[in-house]
This record gives structure tokens, C-alpha cells and sequence, in this order.
């Protein structure tokens, strides 16, 4: 059995598709900045699973005799001031981020391809109608729409999530609908509708599957800015509500004894920027990797 | 770099792009934005200075303000808060037994615009009160004042004559008190705000953001939550405001504060947090200045809830189950002072401490008594602030010991006090109560008294009623109290009910008296911060050179 | 021509309607209740349903939104239900403190964040390539906030570089007559030099943290539209011809991507005004930003309202300037 996914011939669109992300994957890692990108992802998906046993005290424990102390053997970040360990709420904050950013992208990934692939499909009024609901949300600064979502449904992480998705899904359906448009008249679509394909069939297995590759490196490019959003409206007060240790609510909470304590707000300041690079790494070395231009 | 001769013509202004750093440099390099020596910078959160009407603004904020732009018919003495001291008014006598109140006001005082200032405008200035019936007009129809029988109980004989005739028998001293610290009796420029006028609201929509008093400053700019600045009168009946111009600025950011007063560019900040106060009190150049306020700290129950109906489980919670002196060592220090009575202390009626103690023993046994020897589960609700927080996580753990698993739930202050209006909490660590009047009804009314208990009654002003528990005895003895002229006597009527309420557990439970803390630099003198919030400015002044 | 601004025109002007109603509800959904913020939570009952009635609260939904498009037609967008002013004054106070703040953040994000994008494209996959990405993603991926807070403390704390909170030190508030808002433009017009240094020492650090994420998006597409034409045969046609290194890149390829360019800083000057939100929370800056979260925070409906249609329209407006301007300096668009 040969082991080079090059000599054997495809047997279908799924062994195509496969030997096609294989391939991407390699010249994705092939560039140093995105490696490491890809590898500081897989820390924090790591982590997240295991936090449980990373973690060296619970994060939710107060200990208001121990509080504010300073980086140390005891506490390796310090603690906050309520006396809790700012290096187990770090690392239990990375599930905390990381369920936020599957979570939109899991809402907003289906979500948008499938209006824009339906808008563009169709054209019309269906494409006028869809459009101009996009267009609404477009309109207007994402943080500042998810600002007043989660302002008009009161504060939690759900609503912000939800507050975040519903701003992210319009770019999304844009692409998609801009893929579609100029698919929907390759030949291999107008012989399956001869054939006698229904719009389902044609739109499930046939345009979905070529829009989901940009679609997938916009969602990943999206992903540091959902981070970056997710945090504000922590810093706002609005996100994941106390005693979650999300860590845009940390840094809210802990710049009120920044001049005395700056671990409290470095730390996971620092943990912000270290995710949100790496998916910007990662999401620029897709793009890279899957524009025809660039590759040298 | 590429050399500049080789840039393209349309680039060339690039090379204005060094200018940047040495613009930078030389604003460095410029005096810094010095505290002039006649400027006042005060720091503080104006989040609830929304209106400076005398009739219509509420809160803290609005009193700070508003106490330089106008004047009252009397004053509180800073320090003796039971000491009322003339103003407006030269000199007043109460009579027909107790039910008539006239002052006498000075002849020589004029408003900013240079008008004279009469009765006639102290008079209007209370009638439009309970006339715009706000939120600061229930002080005035507790004592029985309507818009009806304004214009005929509050009335003047003449020019310099004030008559107050009071509807229903109250004490009169309560009365003058009022005058004296409540925003409603700032005497206002009736001719000014009446040209103003706007589909007769008595002049509501302009006096939010302007100002027609007779106070030692004038307003000059209103920013809503941004800035305000006053400068000083131009004639005032008293010896002129040594300051010449005040800036308060909106920071509601405690390390913001402590950073601009580190680096001079405040000289006073109010409402840090303890942590930075601590920090500032090391500096040799700032002063702190802790002033106890009327209002109080405490946790509460909601009686009306089938659990905390039973005596033994509020008595064990609000007496055996908080950690009074772990509270008032580690979350208290300039946030309040402990206080475990409604009646602050200082007042001819004041009782000293009970010694409440943590207790958990005796908490378990009473628990055990009601038939909850496991405990059961419950919740606090609390506002997500400081000192709030700290009290509640305390009160959390020692409620643990006591057998109690409780769980925070800090809300907004909304949130938080809308959930006791509709009387659907369990435990609550709130603030509130103690109107600003150095007399213990003020305190009682506000925290105790619960004269009609039902659902309907709504009184949702009074902390007796949003805990839902009545004491009819207490209740008498309260208003009694109030109506009893003889001052020994009122005082063993209120000591009474102080110990009726140490007795007979209530729903609330006083923790501590709110400080209102200041740091100032050194060079500000004269600076004295007043109980009810009303710290006037105009014997202030500022020394020397910064250097 | 015509046709398609007409086009573009209602088209924008339906998205705005679909915006201020999906503002309305928001606004109606709110756990916030704006009558208890006028007055106060000790008040009764009965002073409490009075206000209730004055702000018009009590009418049906529809009647509400009718009466306030109604009102709009009109120029006038309400008044804020907690200071009473109309909106059109405080958004006409707030707006320019922001726009001061974000026109000088763009221009030093171009300043910084193009020379650094076509300087990384003409040396692709090379080390300056990287060191410029490497900073356009720190910029692009630093929480802006954290940003603030961290350049306030270094540089107003420990050094005392920069001005503090505000616009402008305390002691001149109000010294310098109003004119334009604009805080270096009045105090010039003024002719206050301290004041004026004041206020730039204040400007810069917001203005610096603000560019410094505009600088990295900046020169992220710089560089991409760069690369695009670098790849192409002109400028090798260019090179052959015996053209230096600098001319080709300055004087061809730059001058190609202007017009995308312009589009760029057109899209990146409205993306300024979402950044704008935290870091004038951070510094206490009294712009637009601040007015809208804390009118959102209080529940002040028509200042949110006001604040949603300005942004709206800034939008709109920026987006239909950044589609002129393409028409208009792309040849091969106009058709």
C-alpha cells in the first residue's frame, strides 16, 4: 500500500478533498510564522481539555487573606483581589475562549454560508431580501451592535456569544454568496439540474462543499477578532459575568489595582494577545497557502 | 532611508513626519498643565449627576454640587451635625406648639443675577417642590406638605418673613433639619427660572443644566458626565470665595484618580478604592479625609419568604452569622465605619454597640430549633462594587459555617434593588436609608418603619417595607417619638425603640455607617467635608506653589 | 451614474430604517429601566409612574417608533431622557472629540502602517517581510484596552509623557472658547500655545494606541496589494528596462494601489470608530464612544438611537466615498 497520497489516483470527491487539505496542511506548516501559530492553538486546546489537572488551585476559591499577592512559589501568577489564583483562572479561561470562539464559529459557519449560498443560488428577491438584512448588520461597528445585544439582553457569556455571532454571520454569507454567484453557472451544476437534481441536492452537495474552503479561512481569520471582541465586552463588563474566569472580565476587574498589582491585568492580557496572534497567524498562513497568487 | 531628492513631489510632505517626536518633546518639554493657585480640581464620578434642579436631582453627587451654585435658609455645622446654624435666615422660633416654624432672613443677600433675595423666593423655591412632586418631595409630604396646601402652610408675612405651618404634628427640629441639608431648600431665583419657562414646568427643563442661586460660585459649564466648572460669585452677602474658579471632572476609574493626584494634575479625588487610599495616605504631600455619611451599610432579609419568617433563622443569620470585626478590619477600612445600630452614633439619643459576635455555635442551635438542623440553600444578592462584594463573600463564608450554603448574585444596582422593591430576594447586602438629618428618625424611617405591610402598600421607599417585616410597637414608638417635644423624653422614647429593634429581630441589620473619603493635597486648605454631602467650597483656598 | 446613486442611495436608506428599528426594539427589550435612573431608587410609587408618563413610555411600541421617525423627518432626534438636552446638542458635543481622535490615529496608522506594508512586500518572504508581519499581527491582535491601560501607565505614570484623562489638562477646561470642537483647532484659533500643548500632549497617546491597530491592518493590505502587483509582468518589464529597486516599487507598483488604498483607509477610519469605544473608556475620552456606552448602559433610548443613526450614516457615507472614489480613480471601473 503506497503511502504518498500523490501516486495513487483519487477515488472520489472525499479522497480528492482529503489529499487537497493534506497538501494545504503541509505548505501551511512549511512556514514558520504559522507553525507556530498552529502550535500555540494547539496549547490552548490542550490546556482547555485538560485544565482540570493544569490548574493548581481552584479558580473560584477566595482566599481574601491572600489576596493581591505577588507572583510566586505559592501562586505562579499571583492572585487577584479576592485571594484566587490568576494562573488556574488563565487556564480555565482558555475553556471559557475557546467555547466562545467554537461556539460563534459553529453558529455563524453554517449560518452564513448557508444564507449566502441560498442568496446567491437563487438571485432575486431572495438574494435582495438576504442582502439587505446582512446590510443591516453591516452598517454598523460589530463590537458596538454586540454591545447593544448584550445590553438590551443583560450580561452572561451566552448573550454574548450570541451578541457576537449575530454580528459575525454577514461577512460570511457575503463570501459565500459571492462564491455561489459565480458558480451557480459552471457547467457541472446546470448538467446535474438536467439531470434532474433538486436545489437541495445541488446546493448541498454540490456548491456548499467549493465555498467551504475560503469560507473555512474567513472563519479562522474571523476567530482572533471574535478573541478580541469577546474580551472587550468583558473589559465592558457585558461578557461572561464574575465569578467566570474569562479574561477580558479579569483585566476589567483587576485595572482597578493595576499600579500595585500588574499581574492581575498582565497575565491575561498577555493570554489575549498570544491567542488571538496565533489564529491570525494561523488564519493568514491558510491564506496564503489556498491564494494561487502567492505561492512562489 | 531613502533620501528625500529621490521622493516623489507628491511625498514630499512626508518629511513633515519627524515633526511628530519633536512636537511631542516640546510639549513635554512645556510647564506641565499646572493646578493654578486659584483653581480647584476635584475629581469624582458624576454618573448620577443628571440634573442640577434643586427640585428634581437625587443622589450624592448632586449635592456636592449644587450646595456652592445656591444657599439654604440654614446650615449644619460640619463637625456638630446637630447644630444648625443660620444662613439665609438670621435667626427662627417655633410656635404654636410646635407647629409653626418663622424664620427670619437677612436683608442683604442677592442673587447671582444681582437681584435681592426675599421670603417670596425662599417660599416658591419649596412650593414648586412638592408642585414638580419629584423624588426629593416625599421627604416634604411625610411631614404632610401637598401641592395643594403648599401655597397656603408655606407662606410669607413679608419681605424677610418665612412661615412654615405644618400640616400634621411632627418634630420641628426634623423639620429645620431638613431645611437645612436637603437640596429642596435651596433658595432659588424665582424671576430667572420663571423666564425660562417651559410649558409650566416652574422652569424643570432649564434648571437641569443652569443654575439661579445666591451660592459663593456661579455655574459656568455643564458637560453631563464630563465636566462642570463654577466660578467664583460676583456678589455674594458673604466675604467672596477665595477660589476663583472650580473644575469637577467625571472619573469614576479609582486608579485614574490616584494617578492624576500622584502626578498633580487633581488636587481633590473622591470614591477610590481602599487600596489606592492606603497607597496615597504613605504620600507626604496628600491628605486623607474620611467624613461619616447618613447613609448605612447593611445586610437584610426578606421576611415575607416562608424561611426567614421564623424568628430564630433571622436572628441567627443577622446576629450570629456575619463577622462583624472580620468585616470591619478587612473589607471596611474607607469604605465605612461598623455600625450596628439604625441610630448613627453622636446624637443625645445614641446607644453604644451591641456586641453582636460571629457566633456559629448559637446560630446552629437556633437553626436547629427551627427545625433546619441541615441548613438550607439560599442566595445574596449584592451590587458588583466595593466594599458590596467583600461583604458578601464574608458573609458567604461565615453563613457556611453556620450550616447556610449561599450563593452570590451581584447584579447592577437596578438589578439588585429592583429585586427588593418587588420584595423577591433572600438575602441582600445593600446600602441605603439614613436621610441626611442628624436626628434618629431620619435613620429609623428609612431603615425601620413599616407602617402598612402589604403588597399593595408599595412603600418601596422604606427599607422596613422592602424587607417585609412590621413591628407595630415599634412602629408607635417611632412616631410617638417624633411628636414628643420635650428633648429627654424624645430621647428615652428613641433609645426604646433602639432596644426594641436589638430585641425583637428585624429583617435588616446595619453594618456599617458610610464614609465618604477624600484625598487632598496639602497645599489645599480650608476643606471641609460635611456629613450630608455638602461641602462648600468657599472658605477654600490653595497655598503656595506647586514645586 | 445617476441611477446607480439613486440606487445606492435608498438602499442605504433601508438598511439605515432596518438599523434605528432593530435599535427600537433592542431599546424596548432592555432590562434597564431609564425612569428609575431619573428618579433615584428610593422614590414612590407615584413619582415613579409620573415620570413614566412624561417620557411617553406608556404608549404602544409602534406608536413610540412612529412618533419618533415622525420626529426625525424633522431634524430632531429626541432628547436624552436622563440630562434632558436634546441629542443633536450632546451628539454635536461628542462627535468631534472623536473624530479628532480618530482622524490623527488614521494618519499615523498610514504613516507607519504603508511605508511598513510596501517595504514588506518588496522584500517577500525575506526577513523584513516578517518582522513587518510579525508587527502588524501584535498590533492586529493586542487587546486595544490593555493597550491603553498599559500605555497610560508607562507613559503618564512612570514617565509623565503624556497628558492624563481628558482632552485637555483640568486647568484649562473651559479656558478656550468653543469653536470648532476640535480641540487643537480652538486653542490655536485661540492663540493659547499652553493650552494648545496641552491638549496635543493628551491627543497623542489615545491617538497612538488607536493608529497602532489601524497601522496594522494597514500595512497587512498594503502588503497584499503590493504583492499582487510585484507579481505582475509590468514590473519586471520595469526592472529589465534598467529601473531602480526604489523607482519600481515607489514609482509603479505604489501608484497602482492607490486607488485601493484610499477604499482602505476609508473602511479603516469607520473600523477606528469600534476601537474608538474601549479606548475611550481607557482614557476617559468624551467622544462619541463613551456617550454611546454609557447612554447603552443606562438605558437612554433616544441616545442610543441618535448615536445607532450617526453611526449608521457614517458608515453608509464612508462606504459610498470609499465606492466613489474607487469610480472615480479607477479607470477600468467606470462603465
Amino acid at each position: 500500500m503506497s503511502t504518498s497520497t500523490l501516486s495513487a489516483a483519487p477515488t472520489g470527491a472525499w479522497q480528492a478533498w482529503c489529499a487537497d487539505a493534506a497538501a494545504t496542511a503541509r505548505k501551511l506548516l512549511a512556514n514558520p510564522l504559522t507553525a507556530i501559530g498552529v502550535a500555540v492553538i494547539a496549547v490552548l486546546v490542550a490546556v482547555a481539555l485538560f485544565a482540570p489537572w493544569i490548574a493548581t488551585h481552584d479558580p473560584l476559591r477566595q482566599d481574601l487573606f491572600a489576596a493581591l499577592q505577588p507572583p510566586g512559589a505559592a501562586h505562579w501568577f499571583g492572585t487577584d483581589e479576592f485571594g484566587r489564583d490568576v494562573f488556574s483562572r488563565l487556564v480555565h479561561g482558555t475553556r471559557i475562549t475557546l467555547f466562545i470562539v467554537t461556539l460563534v464559529t459553529v453558529v455563524v459557519g453554517p449560518l452564513g454560508m448557508a444564507v449566502g449560498v441560498v442568496s446567491g443560488y437563487f438571485g432575486g428577491k431572495v438574494d435582495t431580501l438576504c442582502m439587505r438584512v446582512a446590510d443591516v448588520f453591516l452598517s454598523f461597528p460589530s463590537l458596538v451592535l454586540a454591545l447593544a445585544f448584550v445590553a438590551a439582553l443583560g450580561p452572561g457569556l451566552d448573550h454574548a456569544v450570541l451578541a457576537i455571532a449575530l454580528t459575525a454571520w454577514p461577512p460570511i454569507a457575503r463570501l459565500a454568496r459571492a462564491e455561489a454567484m459565480t458558480l451557480r453557472q459552471a457547467d457541472f451544476i446546470v448538467s446535474a439540474q438536467l439531470q434532474g437534481a433538486s436545489h437541495l441536492r445541488v446546493l448541498w452537495r454540490h456548491l456548499a462543499p467549493l465555498c467551504l474552503p475560503s469560507v473555512l479561512v474567513r472563519l479562522t481569520m474571523n476567530m482572533a477578532s471574535v478573541v478580541l471582541t469577546a474580551a472587550g465586552l468583558g473589559f465592558l463588563g457585558l461578557g461572561a459575568q464574575p465569578p467566570l474566569p474569562e479574561w477580558g472580565s479579569m483585566i476589567s476587574e483587576g485595572r482597578r489595582y493595576m499600579l500595585d498589582s500588574w499581574w492581575t491585568v498582565a497575565a491575561p492580557g498577555a493570554a489575549i494577545l498570544a491567542v488571538s496572534m496565533a489564529f491570525n497567524l494561523l488564519g493568514d498562513g491558510l491564506n496564503d497557502a489556498l491564494d494561487p497568487r502567492q505561492s512562489s | 532611508m531613502l533620501p528625500a531628492s529621490s521622493w516623489p513631489l507628491r511625498r514630499r510632505p512626508l518629511l513633515a513626519l519627524p515633526a511628530l517626536p519633536a512636537l511631542f518633546a516640546a510639549s513635554w518639554g512645556a510647564a506641565h498643565a499646572d493646578s493654578p493657585d486659584d483653581q480647584l480640581l476635584i475629581g469624582m464620578s458624576m454618573n448620577n449627576l443628571l440634573s442640577l434642579d434643586p427640585a428634581a436631582a437625587t443622589g450624592l453627587d448632586a449635592v456636592t454640587v449644587a450646595c456652592n451654585l445656591y444657599d439654604s435658609l440654614l446650615e449644619v455645622d460640619a463637625a456638630e451635625a446637630t447644630k444648625l446654624r443660620p444662613s439665609l435666615a438670621q435667626s427662627w422660633t417655633v410656635g404654636e406648639g410646635g407647629r409653626r416654624i418663622t424664620l427670619k432672613l437677612r436683608s442683604d443677600a442677592r442673587f447671582a443675577s444681582g437681584r435681592p433675595l426675599t421670603a417670596l423666593h425662599a417660599a416658591w423655591s419649596l412650593q414648586r417642590v412638592l408642585k414638580l412632586n419629584l423624588a426629593l418631595a416625599s421627604v416634604w409630604k411625610s411631614y404632610g406638605f401637598t401641592a395643594a396646601n403648599a401655597a397656603t402652610h408655606i407662606r410669607t408675612e413679608d419681605a424677610e418673613t418665612l412661615v412654615l405651618d405644618l400640616p400634621q404634628a411632627t418634630d420641628p427640629t426634623l423639620v429645620l433639619m431638613t431645611l437645612a441639608t436637603s437640596m429642596t431648600g435651596y433658595v432659588i431665583d424665582r424671576d430667572t427660572v420663571l423666564a425660562h419657562e417651559q410649558r409650566g414646568d416652574l422652569g424643570n427643563a432649564w434648571l437641569t443644566t443652569h443654575a439661579a442661586g445666591s451660592g459663593a460660585f456661579e455655574l459656568e459649564e455643564w458637560r453631563p458626565k464630563e465636566l462642570l466648572t463654577m466660578r467664583r460669585a460676583a456678589h455674594h452677602w458673604q466675604p467672596a470665595a477665595k477660589l476663583r474658579r472650580v473644575v469637577f471632572r467625571h472619573m469614576t476609574e479609582s486608579q485614574t484618580l490616584r494617578l492624576m493626584l500622584m502626578r498633580g494634575d487633581l488636587d481633590v479625588a473622591g470614591g477610590m478604592s481602599a487600596p489606592d487610599v492606603r497607597a496615597l495616605a504613605k504620600q507626604p504631600d496628600l491628605v486623607v479625609e474620611e467624613v461619616r455619611r447618613a447613609t448605612m451599610y447593611y445586610v437584610a432579609v426578606n421576611a415575607r419568604h416562608p424561611r426567614f419568617a421564623d424568628e430564630r433563622v433571622r436572628r441567627a443569620v443577622l446576629r450570629h452569622l456575619i463577622d462583624f470585626q472580620g468585616v470591619a478590619s478587612g473589607v471596611l477600612p474607607f469604605y465605612g465605619e461598623l455600625q450596628m445600630r439604625p441610630v448613627p452614633p453622636g446624637l443625645p439619643a445614641s446607644l453604644p454597640q451591641p456586641g453582636y459576635r460571629f457566633d456559629p455555635s448559637s446560630a446552629r442551635r437556633l437553626l436547629a430549633e427551627a427545625g433546619l438542623a441541615d441548613g438550607f440553600d439560599t442566595t445574596i444578592r449584592v451590587v458588583a462594587e466595593a466594599p458590596f462584594t467583600g461583604i458578601a463573600t464574608s458573609l458567604q463564608a461565615t453563613l457556611a459555617q453556620g450550616g447556610i450554603r449561599a450563593s452570590i448574585l451581584p447584579g447592577t444596582g437596578n438589578q439588585v434593588y429592583g429585586s427588593m422593591r418587588e420584595r423577591t430576594f433572600e438575602i441582600i447586602v445593600g446600602r441605603g436609608g439614613g436621610g441626611a438629618e442628624a436626628h434618629p428618625h431620619s435613620g429609623l424611617r428609612a431603615l425601620v418603619y413599616n407602617p402598612d405591610n402589604r403588597d399593595s402598600a408599595r412603600l418601596s421607599n422604606f427599607q422596613g417595607w422592602r424587607t417585609g417585616y412590621a413591628d407595630a410597637a415599634l412602629n408607635r414608638l417611632i412616631e410617638q417619638a417624633l411628636l414628643t417635644p420635650e428633648a429627654a423624653a424624645q430621647a428615652d422614647l428613641y433609645r426604646e425603640a433602639q432596644q426594641r429593634f436589638d430585641t425583637r429581630v428585624g429583617a435588616i441589620q446595619p453594618i456599617a455607617q458610610m464614609l465618604d473619603t477624600q484625598v487632598l493635597r496639602r497645599a489645599v486648605k480650608g476643606y471641609r467635608g460635611h456629613p450630608s454631602g455638602a461641602t462648600r467650597l468657599r472658605e477654600v483656598y490653595k497655598e503656595g506653589r506647586r514645586s | 451614474m445617476n441611477l446607480k446613486w439613486i440606487r445606492g442611495g435608498s438602499s442605504a436608506g433601508l438598511a439605515l430604517l432596518g438599523l434605528l428599528l432593530l435599535t427600537f426594539m433592542i431599546g424596548r427589550v432592555m432590562p434597564l429601566d431609564p425612569v428609575l435612573a431619573i428618579v433615584g431608587p428610593d422614590a414612590d410609587r407615584a413619582t415613579y409612574e409620573q415620570v413614566y408618563q412624561q417620557l411617553g413610555l406608556d404608549r404602544p411600541l409602534w406608536v413610540q417608533f412612529g412618533r419618533y421617525l415622525g420626529d426625525l423627518a424633522q431634524g430632531d432626534l429626541g432628547g436624552s431622557l436622563l440630562t434632558g438636552l436634546p441629542v443633536t446638542q450632546d451628539l454635536a458635543r461628542v462627535l468631534p472629540a472623536t473624530l479628532e481622535l480618530a482622524t490623527l490615529a488614521i494618519l499615523l496608522g498610514a504613516l507607519l502602517g504603508v511605508p511598513l506594508g510596501v517595504w514588506a512586500a518588496s522584500h517577500h518572504k525575506r526577513w523584513p517581510d516578517h518582522v513587518a508581519r510579525v508587527l502588524g499581527l501584535v498590533g492586529h491582535s493586542t487587546p486595544i484596552f490593555w493597550f491603553g491601560m498599559m500605555g497610560l501607565l508607562v507613559f503618564y505614570a512612570w514617565l509623565g509623557w503624556a497628558g492624563g484623562i481628558g482632552r485637555i489638562g483640568l486647568g484649562f477646561e473651559g479656558a478656550v472658547p468653543r469653536v470648532s470642537g476640535l480641540m487643537l483647532v480652538d486653542t490655536l484659533l485661540a492663540g493659547d500655545t499652553a493650552a494648545f500643548r496641552s491638549a496635543l500632549r493628551h491627543l497623542l497617546l489615545p491617538a497612538c494606541v488607536l493608529g497602532l491597530h489601524s497601522m496594522a491592518y494597514l500595512s497587512r493590505m498594503t502588503r497584499s496589494f503590493m504583492l499582487a502587483q510585484l507579481t505582475q509582468e509590468y514590473i519586471t518589464t520595469a526592472r529589465v528596462k534598467g529601473l531602480s529597486r526604489r523607482q519600481v516599487v515607489w514609482g509603479h507598483a505604489f501608484l497602482n494601489i492607490r486607488v485601493q488604498l484610499l477604499t482602505i483607509l476609508a473602511l479603516a477610519y469607520g473600523g477606528l470608530l469600534e476601537g474608538a469605544v474601549l479606548v475611550e473608556t481607557v482614557f476617559g475620552w468624551p467622544g462619541f464612544g463613551s456617550y454611546l456606552t454609557g447612554s447603552l448602559l443606562l438605558g437612554d433610548m433616544n441616545a442610543v438611537m441618535g448615536s445607532v443613526l450617526v453611526i449608521g450614516l457614517l458608515f453608509v457615507a464612508l462606504n459610498l466615498t470609499a465606492d466613489a472614489l474607487y469610480r472615480v480613480f479607477d479607470p477600468r471601473a467606470r462603465s
